[in-house]
C-alpha cells in the first residue's frame, strides 16, 4: 500500500506538532497517574495487582476512551478538506484506504503511547520491590489500544462526515457513547434470559469484549477479532466517505 | 499527452461542464481561460483525479483518470488554486513528504529537492515552516512540490494568483522553461499571463469551450480582422480620398468614420500592416495626418466579448437608440466599434455640429439642440462623496459653454 507509511508518519508528526496533542497527553498521564494513586492507595487497600488492573479498566479508562480519541480525529479530514490539504492528498499517489489508515494508525500510535503509562508504574513498583503482574498488564496494553483504534475509527467517520473539527469531535464523543453505553438497553428492557436481543447486546458490548480477556490478561482471538472487525467496518465507512466527498 | 472526450460534470441541479472536447500534445503549453464559475477547476480537478466526470473520459499520459486514477496520479503535478500545504511543516520537509508519497528513494529526494527549490526560486527559505511564508512564497512552494517528482504532464490552477507582478514575471519565466520538458496545462483568468506564456488557449464560458487555438488563430475567428486607422485632412473630396485609400494593394474595405473638427477619420481593414503605404500615400497627396495606427483586436476584447455573450462580429453589435446609455461592455474595454454607436451619441465632440437624430430615435430628439447648434456639455458628478453635501446626482456639476459660433 503506496504511501501509508509516509501519511502514517506525517500524521503523526502532525498530531505532535500541534499543542492539542500534548495538552491531551499532559492532561492524561497526570490524570492516570493520580487515578492508579487512588487505587493503589485507597480502591483496593495497596493491592499493586489489582489497582494496574484497574487503571487500564476502570471508569476512568472509558472516559479517557470516550473523550480522548475524538479529540484526536477530529482535524483529520474536516480540517483538512477546509485548508484543501485533503485535495493534495487525494491526487497524491495514495489510494483512499491508505489515507484513511495512515491517519487511523496514527491517533492509534498516539494513544498506545497513553496506556503505555501504565507500563512505568508497573516499573517504578518492579524497582521498589514489588513485582506486578506483568501479564494482563501488556495484554492490558495492546487491548487498549485495539479499543483505541475502534474509536479512532468511529472518529474518523464523524471527521468524514462533518465540516468543523468542533462538531466532528462532538458526534464522534456521541457515537462513542451510544458504542459503550447499548448493552444498558439489556437492563432497560429486562430482556428474558436467551432472548435473542439480550445474547446480541451481550456480544456488542465493548466493555465486556474487553473486561472479560485483555483486562485480565486471557487473550482469546475471538476478542481480538472482535476489535479487528469492527475497526475494519468503520475504516471502510470512513473510506467511503471520502470517495463521498469527491463525487458531491 | 491529455485527451478529453465529452466531459460532462454536474453537482446536483447545476452542471459546471458540459461536453469538452480537446486535446494535448506532448510538449504543448495550453492556457484554460475563462471567466469565474466557466468550469475551469472542475476540469482540472478531473483531470487530476480529485473529481469523477458525470459522463465522458479523460486520458492523462495514456490512462484513464478514473479506471487508472493511481498511475495518471503518478505522471502529473497538480497544484490547485488554494495551494494545500501542511502549514506546521518546513518546506524542505513538505518537500520530502511530496517525495515520499511518490516513492522517489532517499537519494533521489536528496538530490531533487534543493533543484527544484532553487527552480522555484524558494531555496534560501527551505527551512522555513510554511505557515509563516508569504502568499507568494507559499505558492512558490506549492510550485516545488508539484514539479519534485518530475512529471510528464503539469496542472497548475492559478499559479500566477496571489503573486506580485515582480514574482509574476518569474513565474512566467520558469513556465516557459518548463514548457520544454513538460506538456502544461495552466488556467488564470489574467489575460496578460496566458498570452505571455502559452502559445495555445481554450476559453471556456458557462462550462462549454468558446474558443480553442492559438491567439491569432483566434483573433482572426472570432475577433474580425485588423485595420489600419487614418486621421487626415483631405481636403472636401472624400470621395476621391476614399477611392484612393481602397486602391492601396492589400487593403480591404475603407470605412468613412466622419469628420473629427478638420480632419477626416478612415478605417481600412487589411491583414497586413498598411502604416507605411498610407503614409506614403499621405505625403503624395499631402494630406496632414494626426493619427495613423495599425488595430488589432486584443485577446481580451475577445475574452470580455465572450464573457459577456456579446456576438462574435463588432460590428453588428446592437445599436444603443438614441441617447440611451452606452453597453456597459464599453466599461469593460470592450471596442465598440463607432458604427455602433448611435448618431445621437456624437455630440460628445463640442468641435462637430450635432448631427440630425435619425427617425428611429425621434421620441429622444426632443430635448435634442436644433441641428448647428452645438451640444453644451453636461458633466454631472458621479461620486456622491466627491463634494460633501451636494449629492443631488440629477445636478450637473459643470456645463461647459459651447465655444462661440463663427
Amino acid at each position: 500500500m503506496q504511501g501509508l507509511w509516509t501519511i502514517y508518519r506525517r500524521e503523526l508528526a502532525g498530531l505532535f506538532f500541534s499543542p492539542l496533542a500534548w495538552i491531551l497527553l499532559t492532561i492524561a498521564l497526570f490524570a492516570h497517574g493520580y487515578f492508579f494513586i487512588v487505587y493503589l492507595v485507597s480502591v483496593t487497600g495497596r493491592d499493586l495487582r489489582a489497582a494496574m488492573q484497574l487503571a487500564l479498566a476502570g471508569d476512568v479508562f472509558w472516559w479517557f476512551m470516550l473523550l480522548l480519541p475524538p479529540l484526536l480525529t477530529m482535524r483529520m479530514i474536516s480540517e483538512e478538506a477546509r485548508s484543501g490539504v485533503l485535495e493534495f492528498l487525494l491526487t497524491a499517489p495514495a489510494s483512499d484506504l491508505a489515507v484513511i489508515l495512515g491517519k487511523l494508525l496514527a491517533a492509534t500510535s498516539f494513544m498506545g503511547i497513553l496506556w503505555s503509562s501504565a507500563l512505568v508504574y508497573g516499573l517504578l513498583s518492579q524497582m521498589l520491590g514489588v513485582s506486578p503482574d506483568w501479564i494482563p498488564a501488556l495484554s492490558g496494553v495492546l487491548g487498549a489500544t485495539l479499543v483505541s483504534a475502534l474509536f479512532s475509527s468511529i472518529g474518523l467517520v464523524a471527521s468524514a462526515l462533518s465540516s468543523t473539527p468542533i462538531l466532528a469531535a462532538f458526534s464522534a464523543v456521541v457515537m462513542n457513547f451510544i458504542v459503550i453505553a447499548l448493552p444498558s438497553l439489556d437492563a432497560l428492557l429486562k430482556l428474558p434470559p436467551g432472548h435473542w436481543a439480550k445474547v446480541a447486546l451481550g456480544h456488542a458490548s465493548v466493555v465486556s469484549q474487553y473486561q472479560s480477556s485483555f483486562g485480565i490478561g486471557v487473550l482469546d482471538s475471538k476478542h481480538l477479532l472482535f476489535f479487528v472487525v469492527w475497526t475494519a467496518f468503520f475504516v471502510f465507512v470512513a473510506t467511503r466517505l471520502l470517495e463521498k466527498r469527491r463525487w458531491s | 499527452m491529455i485527451t478529453v472526450r465529452g466531459l460532462t460534470r454536474r453537482f446536483g441541479p447545476v452542471t459546471a461542464i458540459e461536453g469538452l472536447d480537446f486535446e494535448l500534445q506532448k510538449g504543448e503549453v495550453v492556457g484554460f481561460l475563462g471567466p469565474n464559475g466557466a468550469g475551469k477547476s472542475t476540469t482540472m480537478r478531473i483531470l487530476a483525479g480529485y473529481l469523477p466526470a458525470s459522463e465522458g473520459a479523460a486520458v492523462v499520459a495514456g490512462f484513464d483518470v478514473l479506471r487508472q486514477s493511481m498511475e495518471v496520479r503518478r505522471r502529473i503535478g497538480y497544484l490547485p488554486e488554494s495551494v494545500p500545504l501542511y502549514a506546521e511543516l518546513r518546506v524542505e520537509e513538505m518537500l520530502e513528504f511530496q517525495g515520499r508519497l511518490h516513492g522517489l528513494s532517499r537519494s533521489e529526494r536528496r538530490q531533487r529537492i534543493p533543484r527544484v527549490l532553487e527552480r522555484a526560486g524558494i531555496a534560501d527559505r527551505s527551512r522555513a515552516i510554511i505557515g509563516r511564508l508569504s502568499r507568494g512564497q507559499r505558492q512558490r512552494v506549492g510550485f516545488a512540490v508539484a514539479l519534485l517528482p518530475d512529471p510528464q504532464v503539469l496542472i497548475l490552477d492559478e499559479p500566477t494568483s496571489g503573486l506580485d507582478p515582480l514574482q509574476r514575471l518569474e513565474i512566467r519565466k520558469l513556465l516557459s522553461e518548463l514548457a520544454q520538458e513538460h506538456t502544461v496545462l495552466l488556467s488564470s483568468h489574467i489575460l496578460p499571463e496566458i498570452e505571455a506564456v502559452c502559445p495555445r488557449v481554450i476559453i471556456l464560458s458557462h462550462g462549454r469551450i468558446a474558443a480553442d487555438g492559438s491567439k491569432d488563430e483566434l483573433l482572426q475567428r472570432l475577433g474580425g480582422g485588423s485595420y489600419v486607422r487614418v486621421e487626415a485632412v483631405v481636403g472636401p473630396d472624400v470621395a476621391g480620398a476614399l477611392r484612393l485609400l481602397s486602391s492601396i494593394r492589400g487593403a480591404g474595405e475603407v470605412r468613412d468614420r466622419g469628420r473629427l473638427g478638420i480632419h477626416h477619420v478612415f478605417d481600412i481593414s487589411c491583414v497586413e500592416d498598411l502604416r507605411e503605404d498610407v503614409g506614403a500615400l499621405a505625403a503624395a497627396r499631402k494630406w496632414a495626418l494626426r493619427e495613423l495606427s495599425w488595430r488589432k483586436p486584443s485577446l481580451e476584447q475577445l475574452f470580455a466579448r465572450i464573457a459577456l455573450d456579446l456576438p462574435a462580429e463588432p460590428d453588428v453589435a446592437p445599436a444603443p437608440a438614441g441617447d440611451a446609455p452606452a453597453p456597459t461592455a464599453v466599461s469593460l474595454e470592450v471596442q465598440m466599434p463607432a458604427s455602433a454607436a448611435a448618431p445621437g451619441m456624437r455630440p460628445l465632440n463640442p468641435f462637430e455640429p450635432a448631427r440630425a437624430p435619425s427617425s428611429g430615435a425621434a421620441p429622444a430628439s426632443e430635448a435634442a439642440p436644433p441641428v448647428n447648434a452645438p451640444a453644451p456639455r453636461v458633466v454631472y458628478n458621479l461620486n456622491p462623496f466627491d463634494q460633501g453635501a451636494s449629492r443631488d446626482l440629477s445636478r450637473p456639476k459643470a456645463i461647459d459653454e459651447p465655444p462661440a459660433q463663427h
